[in-house]
């Protein structure tokens, strides 16, 4: 970048490059030199607590930190070299010597810093033999987060995350030396969005989220990028799920959502919005076609997309479209909106195509949109202008084509069947189990934005593309798939979009 | 009924926050103006307190924990402080502190049932050439011998 | 008391008061540096007399003071650091209660040259009620307008305000003390940024000892080269040395720097009561390094004790005689570290307390060599990483104590 200075230092023998006022850590993990540390957090202000960090700069005495010393020119250091190594073994048995032995119970297992650390710079007989301080190990504080003070290392980055990122302060440290303990004020709780990442920042298992707790292991978990679905931010998520091993063959179950890293969308955090949206992606799902309410075994998708396409061309002609709407959402991907606009506004010259969508919630000063829909610029850049259809509108059609639920938000029940039962072939193509099943003719399940691929344009205008983090079960559809589908079937050329 | 200082202590308060251009630089002043009145600082002084001075209320809580000399819950009517470093220990603190225990029935960090006295003790009292050393209510006695440990536990009785 | 005609301490406890200190010259340094002198003179001045930090770090103040920007905008201050915690010293204790006036008008001289209008004085929560006949000195300077808007009539100005500590030995450390100050726990802060840049309030802060400040008016008063010639080369002027445990006379006595250990103890103090012997002896707080009875010989400043392996510090002397087995003092000492970790880092927080919990055992029931030489190990693991000096201060001495009384040691806990 033109004006930022750049600094050249060298790093255990090789000449690193930095911009001026990065820290030494920073610069050396841009270099690939993993510098082992506790307490930093690049989305946090410095604490040089911990003590890991500390690296040997020529001509200077002490070994000093690298997470709050900024790099200089023609600087000569050494992330490594006995001292070093020397420096962090006794940080790490200081650690470990009040820290109990709780891997083969505690969930951070295979993912915790010090077992890590352990494993790269320790590996050295404890011999620590007084006994150990023993603290409380199961303390509820707020939002399903539970805290074991015997676990805690005190980093402080749950205090600070609290204080630096959400300012809602809950947490603090109290008492003083090896007594310290991490606390919320009586009566306090944590109770903010954001507590869920408190669980993801804690470099041990001190504080865990009970509805995570024991449930399984980090190591059968695979870790897939992907793009929150829950509001206009688009926060970079990881799913984590288990398919197979330890489940049964063939099954599969999201056990977590963590924050992904988007500099320019979410940085380091994201909302406990998008970590609930973890049971979004295995609960109330859709995973069989439904005939009027119920399952139709036997029947498959393209079947029923033939059955649906058969319907369209029955329509009597010459004005189809004046006989049939659309209904649409803006968790469609712009994948599925461009292919949606081609198929219903191009070729099939649809003139209502709606947009059902959530109803919009409060904005925070944080991440939280008010809009509760990922995709809202993509319809707009698709060529759409939505907007949410009346029920008598709908009343009227004779093909309705639903995708999504999110009409039995705008209206009452019973009004919604009167008028749907008005329309005279109702076909809804729907992720989750909802109230509009039963008023279809028929059901077709579709997948999640998780089971992906898509692209999703934010509230700030930033594409994001996004690959499949879970494999959709057997039978279910993504909307790109029933789309091309449906116009193959009703011999529909979509253009480039149909060679996919 | 919610918790106040006296009007005098919330005045002394007032003038002292004044000194401070942060008002959170008073929490320390003010807190001692409140164990003075009250003889420790309860959990509705705490967030009184933590109005009065703009900060949150963990804070408090969290200062009240770190320093030594602030408490949480009541002590006794007299606080006897007795050291137990280097030079106090070299002039026999630990068998004067064992002493004045014995006397009182408690034991460091107790109060006696009859809330008169609260036995603590203290490290390095700035009073070495005086050892063995003890502070009660604050004021310094040393060098502190059993004979006048003993006296000056009975003139505390007389007096109560 | 020694006085050697310098008069840092008045003979008794009655003439603190402002009159009595007026008559024995008190205020006029103050007067001819700020009324006669430029504040970059009162620097130089202070930088050539070679005064060195009096709280235990003895870090030279001239260059202190020059590290804050000068003509910096936006508030300064200056903080006195009137904690003295550091165990075998109690000379801060005696200049706030015999000569208050003398620190007031070392602070006006230190205000003065750096420009600072707003000075705090933080005194340790147990010496509140010495802390009264402070205020009652800044009270009589304020009416004398010694202290206010305009010192001695001029455009210079110095507010004071006292502010009580609570207990905790780390507030001592400048940079938690200004954490203290600020209303918070008190934990050292990283460094850099240092307190003459980013300090109380963020704003530019120097932090100087009582004594330190109440060497001033001496210095501003009878010239630099008085002072540095009453020390050695480095290490200029007087100081007062705390001498407490098995002396005949403990008490504080102002002596010249350089003066040996020796002669502070067996002449001015009296040496070891009838009957006993020396064993050991702290030479600066609690925090330095233990010395035997063979090293007494060496000179009080700060380089003969680096070099004598041990420091300084704050010329707190605890004599140690025969009767005190080594491993009690061991013990004090360890307690005393683990109580006052503040508890941020993680060798001080967690190594202070796993020694002190290997030495009550080993004074409870024994133990081995094994035990000593892993106490050794732990203060080591401390060196050098800590956050502040309380981890060194802790990790040396101990490492000391048991290197250089391991045989008493060891057969102390063989049982």
């Amino acid at each position: 970048m033109s004006g930022t200075k750049r600094v050249s230092l060298t790093i255990d023998g090789r000449r690193v490059v930095a911009e001026e006022g990065t820290s030494i850590l920073a610069a050396a993990g841009a270099a690939g030199i993993d510098i082992p540390h506790f307490c930093y957090h690049p989305g946090l202000q410095v604490e040089g607590s911990c003590r890991m960090c500390l690296v040997e700069i020529e001509g200077l005495p002490k070994l000093e930190l690298s997470c709050s010393s900024p790099v200089r020119e023609g600087q000569v250091l050494w992330t490594a070299n006995e001292k070093v190594r020397e420096a962090r073994r006794d940080v790490l048995e200081f650690l470990l010597a009040e820290h109990p032995l709780d891997c083969p119970i505690c969930d951070k297992a295979g993912e915790c810093r010090l077992q890590d650390y352990y494993d790269l710079y320790g590996r050295f007989p404890g011999r620590m033999f007084e006994p150990r301080e023993r603290r409380a190990k199961m303390t509820p504080l707020g939002r399903g987060l539970i805290l074991d003070r015997e676990r805690c290392i005190l980093c402080t980055r749950c205090v600070r995350f609290l204080q630096q990122v959400t300012g809602t302060g809950e947490l603090g440290v109290f008492e003083r030396g090896l007594g310290s303990e991490v606390g919320i004020s009586e009566g306090a709780a944590v109770d903010n969005d954001y507590s869920g990442n408190l669980v993801d920042i804690c470099p041990v298992g001190a504080i865990t989220a009970a509805d995570f707790r024991f449930k399984t292991r980090a190591w059968f978990l695979a870790r897939r990028p992907s793009i929150c679905p829950q509001c206009g931010r688009g926060c970079a998520i990881v799913v984590e799920s288990v398919e197979g091993y330890p489940l049964s063959k063939g099954e599969r179950r999201v056990y977590r959502i963590t924050a992904g890293e988007d500099p320019a969308v979410n940085g380091f955090w994201i909302c406990d919005l998008g970590r609930s949206g973890r049971r979004d992606i295995d609960e109330r799902r859709h995973h069989r076609l439904l005939k009027r309410g119920e399952p139709a075994p036997g029947l498959i998708w393209p079947q029923a997309v033939a059955e649906i396409a058969a319907r369209i061309r029955a329509l009597p002609g010459p004005d189809r479209a004046a006989r049939m709407a659309v209904v649409l959402n803006s968790r469609l991907t712009c994948e599925e909106l461009d292919l949606a606009k081609r198929l219903f506004v191009d070729r099939l010259g649809l003139t209502r195509v709606f947009f059902a969508d959530r109803k919009p919630g409060a904005a925070d000063r944080l991440l939280i949109t008010a809009e509760r829909v990922p995709n809202a610029k993509g319809v707009i850049e698709a060529g759409f202008r939505p907007r949410l259809p009346s029920l008598e509108e709908l009343a009227a059609e004779e093909v309705l084509l639903l995708f999504g639920s999110e009409l039995a938000a705008h209206y009452d029940e019973g009004a919604t069947a009167d008028a749907l039962g008005s329309v005279g072939s109702r076909f809804l193509f729907a992720t989750h189990a909802g109230p509009l099943d039963r008023m279809a003719d028929l059901v077709v399940p579709l997948a999640v934005p998780a089971e992906g691929p898509g692209t999703y344009i934010n509230i700030q205008g930033l594409r994001r593309t996004f690959g499949r983090a879970v494999p959709p079960r057997q039978g279910v559809a993504t909307g790109v798939d029933v789309l091309i589908s449906l116009a193959r079937s009703l011999a529909i050329d979509l253009g480039e979009a149909h060679a996919r | 009924m919610t918790y106040a200082p006296s009007p005098a202590a919330v005045l002394r308060i007032e003038r002292t926050i004044a000194l401070y251009p942060e008002k959170p630089a008073a929490l320390l002043p003010v807190l001692h103006v409140i164990q003075e009145e009250s003889g420790f600082i309860s959990r509705e002084a705490e967030v009184w307190v933590a109005a009065k001075l703009a900060i949150p209320p963990i804070q408090v809580g969290e200062v009240l924990s770190f320093y030594g000399m602030l408490r949480r819950a009541p002590g006794g009517r007299h606080t006897i402080r007795v050291c137990r470093n280097l030079s106090c220990h070299l002039a026999g603190a630990e068998d004067l502190l064992a002493f004045i225990g014995r006397s009182l029935g408690i034991g460091p960090g107790e109060t006696t049932p009859d809330g008169a006295f609260t036995l603590v003790t203290a490290e390095c009292l700035g009073n070495c050439d005086r050892a063995p050393c003890l502070q009660i209510d604050g004021l310094d006695q040393g060098p502190v011998s059993r004979e006048s440990a003993a006296a000056l536990i009975e003139e505390l009785k007389a007096h109560d | 008391m020694i006085e050697n005609g310098l008069a840092l301490l008045p003979h008794d406890d009655r003439s603190w008061r402002l009159e009595d200190y007026l008559a024995r010259g008190g205020y006029e340094a103050a007067r001819k540096a700020i009324t006669a002198m430029t504040p970059e003179a009162v620097v130089d001045e202070v930088g050539r007399a070679v005064l060195r930090g009096r709280g235990g770090a003895g870090f030279p103040a001239g260059m202190k003071w020059g590290f804050v920007p000068r003509g910096a905008a936006g508030p300064k201050y200056l903080c006195v650091n009137a904690d003295e915690g550091e165990p075998g010293t109690f000379k801060d204790r005696l200049i706030l209660m015999r000569a208050p006036h003398r620190l007031l008008e070392g602070m006006l001289v230190a205000a003065y040259a750096v420009g600072i209008p707003k000075a705090f004085i933080y005194v340790r929560g147990e010496y509140a009620r010495i802390a009264v006949r402070l205020e009652e000195a800044i009270d009589e300077a304020r009416a004398a307008g010694f202290l206010g808007p305009s010192v001695f009539g001029t455009a210079f100005g110095l507010e004071v305000v006292v502010h009580l500590g609570a207990g905790a030995y780390i507030c001592g450390e400048e940079t938690a003390l200004l954490e203290s100050l600020e209303g918070r726990r008190g934990q050292p802060r990283v460094k850099p940024p240092f307190p003459a840049t980013v300090g109380l309030f963020r704003s530019p802060t120097v932090v100087n000892n009582v004594e330190t400040l109440a060497s001033l008016p001496g210095i501003l008063g009878r010239g630099a080269d008085w002072f540095r010639e009453r020390g050695v080369p480095g290490d200029g002027g007087t100081r007062l040395f705390s001498v407490s445990g098995a002396v005949r006379r403990p008490g504080v006595y102002e002596l010249p720097v350089g003066t040996s250990l020796r002669t502070i103890i067996e002449s001015h103090a009296g040496g070891p009561p009838e009957g006993r012997t020396i064993k050991a002896v702290v030479p600066g707080g609690l925090s330095a390094p233990v010395l035997k009875p063979e090293e007494l010989d060496v000179p009080m400043d700060f380089d003969s004790l680096a070099g004598a392996g041990s420091m300084l510090g704050s010329a707190g002397i605890v004599v140690i005689s025969d009767r005190t087995p080594i491993l009690d003092v061991l013990h004090v000492t360890a307690r005393f570290y683990a109580d006052e970790s503040c508890g941020k880092c993680t060798p001080c927080r967690i190594g202070t307390r796993w020694i002190l919990k290997i030495v009550e055992r080993l004074r409870a029931a024994g133990g081995g060599p094994e035990d000593l030489d892993l106490v050794v190990r732990l203060a080591e693991g401390i060196r050098g990483k800590t956050l502040c000096p309380l981890g060194e201060g802790a990790a040396l001495p101990i490492r000391a104590l048991v290197t250089r009384f391991r045989d008493e040691l060891e057969r102390a806990v063989a049982r």
